[in-house]
């Protein structure tokens, strides 16, 4: 199939699968991928194969809509904390910390009392497939997790060209609010979107007055940054964002319910 | 850039020296909480908060507005030197322009150039009119951030679009 979106004369190539109920989506440059250029595309579906292998490993363990997952057998009861495995205490601690970073806005605790870690395991799963990417020698792609955005080097290798990645208008989700600049030249290799009315809604808000934010963006220099201070700063309300913004090397786009948008100098470049 | 930096910054310097105004508590003694944090004068010149020449001696008394009253806040004109304030990105001094007890004019009178992003002397959210943001929509683009969208939901997103175009 030849492919339709050019930029700089450089193709772009893309593979999707799905996992974590969501849909992932592998992109590089053409030339990217070793072999690639040449006679097929199996190099590229073996590279999606790896990525693919990644996210199927932490939605065995971490999923709470698999009954069979180890995080389901927690949620019953079957299983404690401290006979579970390495990864899903290391994920617990990790979590826990970040519940202290952010003064409470985020937790692994659903209000029924049920651990739950997805607010940051696809973040881990999009960081462990880009470093899988990295490790076969491939350093220019854009990972895209159900909208969560993790990039490494350009979509033309060796221009130095950011990948631009553009923003959903909550309010119109067929139209673009912003654009923001990830990985060439900058340090700002993440962004991650939460929404207020998000599928698996692992945001709990304090209090009765009801989410602030219709949508909030966060570019960091990491995925699970990035994914969990968007999720805070939904759930924590505008003094959470003054917190995420003072506290991180971070930059936000915010969404209040009205349209309204408040955001940080980096996104308004 | 510069300007909106500015600006925001400057927003809570303002208000500590409107409350300083309005509480009659703007005084020439520069170890004062409050008045240390500006001195008034007159025109537009620009003054240290602790350049005391042209400070004020009382409440509203330093500034003389276009209307030839003084100690009228609500027709108060004037220029304010803020406090230095040390942020992050370095040491930050702006000056506020008062007309008719508004804020009309900001400018910095101090910006650090010890780091690339001096310029950025606070990284906090700010409002940000629509029309600002507009252009991007016809930006080109190679990956799209939203909320977490479903396997069903992905089929209309503007991502599928794009991995589309690329398969």
């Amino acid at each position: 199939m030849q492919p339709t979106s050019k930029l700089g004369g450089s193709a772009l190539k893309a593979r999707t699968f799905g996992s974590m109920g969501t849909v992932i989506s592998l992109t590089v440059p053409a030339g990217a991928v070793p072999g690639i250029a040449g006679d097929g595309e199996r190099e590229l579906d073996a590279t999606a194969a790896a990525v693919e292998r990644v996210f199927a490993r932490a939605d065995e363990t971490f999923s709470l809509y698999r009954p069979d997952s180890e995080a389901s057998r927690l949620a019953r009861g079957e299983l404690s904390l401290r006979d579970s495995s390495a990864g899903m205490r290391d994920r617990y601690a990790e979590a826990l910390s970040w519940r202290l970073m952010t003064e409470g806005s985020f937790s692994p605790e659903r209000p029924d009392g049920v651990l739950d870690l997805s607010g940051i395991i696809k973040g881990h799963a999009i960081g462990q497939a880009g470093e899988a990417l990295r490790s076969r020698g491939i350093t220019d792609w854009c990972l895209n997790a159900g909208g969560d955005v993790l990039v490494m080097g350009s979509p033309v290798p060796g221009s130095g060209a950011s990948w631009a990645a553009g923003v959903v208008d909550p309010l119109d989700r067929s139209a673009l609010l912003s654009a923001y600049g990830l990985g060439g030249p900058g340090t700002r290799r993440a962004l991650a979107t939460s929404g207020s009315a998000e599928r698996g809604d692992h945001i709990w808000t304090a209090g009765c007055r009801g989410v602030e934010f219709a949508q909030v963006s966060v570019a960091a220099a990491d995925i699970v940054t990035a994914d969990v201070l968007a999720t805070a700063i939904v759930a924590g309300g505008t003094a959470m964002l003054h917190r995420a913004t003072d506290g991180w090397d971070i930059d936000v786009l915010a969404v209040r319910r009205t349209g309204e948008l408040l955001a940080t100098p980096g996104f308004r470049d | 850039m510069r300007t909106r930096a500015a600006v925001s910054a400057a927003l809570a310097s303002a208000g500590i020296l409107i409350a300083g105004w309005q509480s009659g508590v703007h005084t020439a003694d520069t170890s004062s909480s409050v008045a240390s944090a500006a001195t008034g004068t007159t025109g537009a010149e620009a003054l240290g908060p602790d350049d005391s020449t042209a400070s004020s001696g009382s409440s509203g008394a330093g500034t003389t507005g276009a209307s030839g009253t003084t100690g009228a806040s609500a027709k108060a004109v004037g220029t304010y030197a803020g406090s230095v304030v040390q942020t992050r990105f370095g040491s930050v001094q702006v000056q506020i322009t008062v007309q008719a007890g508004k804020i009309t004019d900001v400018t910095a009178l101090q910006l650090t150039d010890a780091e690339r992003r001096s310029v950025q002397i606070s990284n906090r959210a700010a409002p940000l009119l629509r029309a600002e943001v507009l252009q991007s929509q016809s930006a080109d683009v190679q990956t799209i951030s939203g909320a977490t969208v479903t396997s069903d939901a992905y089929l209309n997103s503007l991502q599928a679009a794009l991995d589309a175009a690329n398969l």
